[in-house]
């Protein structure tokens, strides 16, 4: 049945504001936005006032990657705005803002069982389990393949209705209006978009919204890094004076604060507590205790976190998490574990006899680090639950803390917050049940913050992995023929999804930790390069230790493994690393060129004669498809000195298709690097008998500000769409960095991190 | 109770003395610019600076912190005025914002010493961890901020907060409704 536009938009009326159609929905998710006085929305998007502030509701969350920036700085251009009075806040829940690409992508992990249903994200099943679950994730570097376009549709449907409204008062055709910095203009007169607010709003857009014809774009000004931002950040100033709030920082009457023990990582029951001791803790107001967890609420969460030592909880707990332990299963599974098939290329490895060479990775479990422990504050109050939080995931986060407190969903307020880093740590909401199920226990608002050593014991660091990677290169010159990678790893996405789609505790969803395939966790396996034949082969384990989503994810250890792996094939034969990869390029120009750019970037010497200079490459995206692909070179400088690997230097050359925000870009690219540096150096979490050996920050090795590399990148002047910036980097700096300590002593490192093997 | 001087005003902390400044500045204050990230001395995401030192208010106890005074970053300048402020505004040495107000409190302490620091002077004074990679950065943010701090070059980055809509319509002719023809 074909639904009219018109029939949406008068339902929507409503509601008080005026829904722009900026697309056509199978369902109506009404206008989410709740206009203040003097103060009217148009549609889902927008809000502009009487004193001329257009505030941009923003579906994603802001973690630090400038997405809070980007969606408005693209409907201020869309719109004709004036960056200055735009501002921002984060959307509700809402079914009106789905993340259609992620939901298509996710489609396995929502829809295990039949997922071909739905995995083009013009997918009418995809686009109803996301409308109707308010599926707005932020994830994967979706936000603008998600979001620009709906954005410049609502930003050129409220410009139109503005354009309407003088077109009126001056007798004129309104298509014949312009709209410029938060002007609309026609010949000589000019009304500002504040002016026009209010009599805008009660015009029924066209259909479809009159687009401009490009889409914006900036490209950087060669040899100039540092030109004039066009759209600087909008969430810094708040930033630079303590005013900008964080889960931890809210702060309501009455309101109490909550720390928190997890046990030993494994299947932990809480066995005992010395409440005696407990009760004379300073400060102490309650004890609220759940199987896995014990929470002790007083009048500061220091307070609250002596009451936890001094009721010294006692647990039981079944397979505790051991790092030896660990490496024997993946080994056993390496070795003798029956693999599934992910991928196969050409013949595969079929009637090839014995590869030409075999080379063994291994990763270890490596934790995210984000500055900010889990943090989130809760209020249950006439028989309804609000929440602060930050969250990747709000509609899934909101979903579970309601079941955990007996609510529908529709009684739990979500007020999204920005996360004080995240790297996809955030897509988890442990702590959102904590605080719901504190809160409805205590009957007052409380606020819940992990310590640091809580992030690192509940964690969910990345999967630990092992990799026998093989190839069949030709005799005369070297040149790979056949690849097969064997990688033995828990089933990392489907644990993921049973957790956040399934609602599974972490030990039920390492159930499937063991049951392959799990194609999500070989997103790039098929590797940028043109090789003929190609066999990725999974073999699903159960380490006995939880894992996550990971900044980079599937990209971080297969660019690590291909990388290096490819660097050894070159040395094997003794051919220049980035000659020997331009050659199986031919097919990926944009790629080469990256290359080439980077090497001149960097001074590339061929890395031969102990120079300390390694290369790497990687590409996210398929060129054959529809989405946007990033891709990127790294020329690393480095050697392994006193106290571990020396990172000297980082030169980058990035394509991005096109850009929206080169300041951002810049941003993300370099911080992507120096990410990528920590998890070469560091970032190791180790167990033994259910606890971490790394009790903080401190134990990870992270890059601080001495030990920084210089970092020097350039971003190409590119097209197509918009690729996100956020991962590209952080997956190419530590095969770089490996294969410059190659080239710097003969030290080929086969494991992350690489101090791991003791330098 | 324990008193001492907080951005410039005295306050008396009716917390059990122990507490680690941090602590107190956050939940009894509700000075909440002061982050929390390890409670152990790593991140200095906590620095504060007391009688002139940048400190990692985790690792200060309130009865060690009497008498004495403390600015946190909500008393570091009340408009975002600050040369380190602006300077990290105008490089854009900010990603999620967490790390901050411990760099911005770091940094000022150094520019109060030492009003035209070296590069290895400025990545002594800024051992602060930031995971979103804005290192790159900062040695160009303290060294901009110190020449403003001298006088020798001015930067608007970050507007004050609280504008009026009336001085934003005489600013911005979008939001000025009585913009007509």
């Amino acid at each position: 049945m074909q639904i009219s536009r018109r029939g949406l938009l008068a339902g929507a009326a409503v509601g008080g504001g005026l829904l722009v159609a900026w697309s056509l929905w199978p369902r109506d998710y009404g206008v989410p936005l709740t206009p203040g006085r003097g103060e009217w929305a148009f549609g889902a998007w927008l809000k502009l006032g009487r004193d001329g502030v257009l505030t941009v509701a923003v579906p994603q969350l802001e973690m630090g990657q400038g997405i809070s920036t980007l969606l408005p700085q693209v409907v201020a251009a869309e719109m004709g705005a004036d960056w200055r009075q735009v501002a921002v806040e984060p959307a509700p829940v809402s079914g009106a803002y789905p993340n259609l690409p992620l939901a298509a992508k996710w489609a396995p992990l929502w829809m295990p069982l039949a997922s071909g249903l739905a995995d083009r994200p013009d997918d009418l099943v995809a686009r109803r389990w996301a409308g109707e679950k308010g599926f707005m994730a932020t994830a994967d570097g979706t936000s603008l393949a998600a979001y620009e376009r709906p954005a410049r549709e609502a930003a050129a449907a409220a410009r139109a209705m503005l354009c309407m409204a003088a077109g009126q008062r001056w007798g004129v055709d309104y298509e014949q209006c312009e709209a410029q910095g938060g002007l609309v203009m026609h010949g000589s007169k000019q009304l500002a978009f504040a002016a026009l607010a209010e009599e805008a709003a009660r015009f029924d857009p066209p259909d479809p919204p009159p687009l401009r014809s490009n889409p914006y774009q900036e490209t950087a000004t060669v040899g100039n890094p540092s030109q004039p931002v066009a759209y600087p950040r909008l969430d810094l100033p708040a930033k630079v004076d303590g005013s900008f709030l964080f889960g931890g920082d809210v702060r309501l009457p009455g309101m109490l604060y909550a720390a928190i023990r997890h046990g030993p990582a494994g299947d932990t029951e809480l066995a005992g507590y010395d409440i005696r001791a407990g009760a004379r803790a300073l400060g102490l107001k309650q004890v609220v205790k759940a199987r896995g967890w014990i929470a002790a609420v007083a009048d500061t969460w220091w307070a609250a976190e002596r009451a936890l030592d001094a009721l010294a909880p006692r647990w039981r707990t079944e397979g505790r998490a051991d790092s030896g332990t660990i490496d024997r299963q993946l080994e056993e599974a390496l070795t003798k574990g029956e693999a599934r098939r992910i991928l196969t290329r050409g013949d595969g490895d079929s009637n090839l006899g014995a590869p030409t060479v075999t080379y063994r990775y291994d990763l270890a479990p490596a934790t995210h680090a984000m500055i900010e422990t889990a943090s989130a504050t809760a209020r249950m109050a006439d028989g309804r639950l609000e929440l602060w939080l930050a969250s990747q995931a709000p509609a899934q986060a909101r979903e579970a803390a309601a079941k955990a407190v007996g609510l529908s969903p529709n009684d739990v307020v979500l007020y999204p917050l920005a996360a004080g880093g995240s790297f996809d740590r955030r897509l988890e909401h442990d702590h959102a049940i904590e605080a719901a199920v504190i809160a409805a226990e205590v009957g007052a608002p409380v606020q819940l913050v992990w310590s640091r050593w809580q992030e690192m014991i509940a964690g969910r660091p990345r999967a630990p992995l092992a990799c026998l990677a093989s190839a069949w290169t030709a005799r005369e010159d070297g040149t790979p023929q056949a690849l097969r990678l064997r990688v033995a790893m828990p089933a990392t996405t489907k644990e993921f999804g049973a957790r956040l789609f399934g609602n599974k505790t972490a030990v039920a969803a390492r159930e499937v930790a063991a049951t392959g395939p799990d194609p999500l966790a070989f997103e790039g396996a098929g590797t940028p390069y043109g090789i003929p034949a190609l066999a990725i082969d999974h073999v699903a384990v159960d380490v006995g230790l939880s894992s996550g989503r990971f900044r980079g994810n599937s990209h971080g250890y297969l660019a690590f493994i291909v990388e290096s792996f490819m660097d050894e094939l070159a040395g094997r034969v003794g051919r220049e690393p980035l000659s020997f990869r331009m050659a199986l390029l031919g097919h990926d120009p944009r790629l080469a060129e990256c290359l080439q750019r980077a090497a001149r970037l960097a001074e590339w010497d061929g890395g031969a004669g102990q120079s300390g200079q390694g290369i790497a490459c990687w590409r996210i995206g398929d060129p054959e498809g529809e989405g946007p692909v990033a891709r990127i070179a790294c020329v690393a400088t480095a050697r392994a000195g006193e106290g571990g690997v020396r990172v000297g230097k980082l030169s980058a050359a990035v394509d991005l298709g096109r850009v929206v925000n080169l300041g951002i870009a810049r941003q993300q690219i370099e911080g992507g690097l120096i990410f990528g540096t920590s998890l070469a150096t560091g970032s190791a979490v180790t167990f033994a008998d259910g606890l971490p050996a790394e009790a903080g920050l401190g134990a990870l090795a992270l890059p601080r500000l001495d030990d920084c590399p210089e970092v020097v990148v350039e971003v190409m002047r590119g097209d197509g769409p918009p690729a996100d910036p956020g991962e590209i980097g952080a997956v190419v700096a530590a095969p770089a960095i490996a294969n410059a300590l190659n080239s710097a002593a003969g030290l080929r490192l086969r494991r992350l991190p690489l101090l791991s093997e003791g330098i | 109770m324990t008193a001492l001087t907080v951005n410039g005003r005295p306050v008396r902390f009716d917390v059990d003395p122990q507490t680690p400044l941090l602590w107190a500045l956050r939940d009894a204050a509700n000075l909440t610019g002061t982050k929390y990230g390890c409670g152990v001395g790593d991140c200095h995401a906590c620095t504060v600076i007391v009688d002139g030192e940048a400190l990692r208010s985790c690792l200060v106890t309130v009865a060690e912190s009497e008498g004495r005074h403390v600015v946190t970053i909500e008393g570091l300048s009340r408009d975002r005025s600050h040369p380190v402020q602006q300077a990290l505004v105008a490089e854009q040495a900010i990603q999620c914002g967490f790390c901050t107000p411990g760099i911005a409190m770091a940094a000022a302490a150094l520019l109060a010493r030492n009003p035209d620091p070296g590069v290895d002077e400025i990545k002594a004074a800024l051992p602060n961890l930031c995971r979103c990679g804005v290192y790159p950065r900062l040695v160009r943010a303290v060294q901009l901020a110190a020449r403003v701090a001298r006088r020798e070059e001015t930067i608007s980055a970050a507007p004050a907060p609280g504008i009026s809509a009336e001085d934003a319509a005489r600013e911005v002719p979008a939001m000025n409704p009585g913009n007509k023809p």
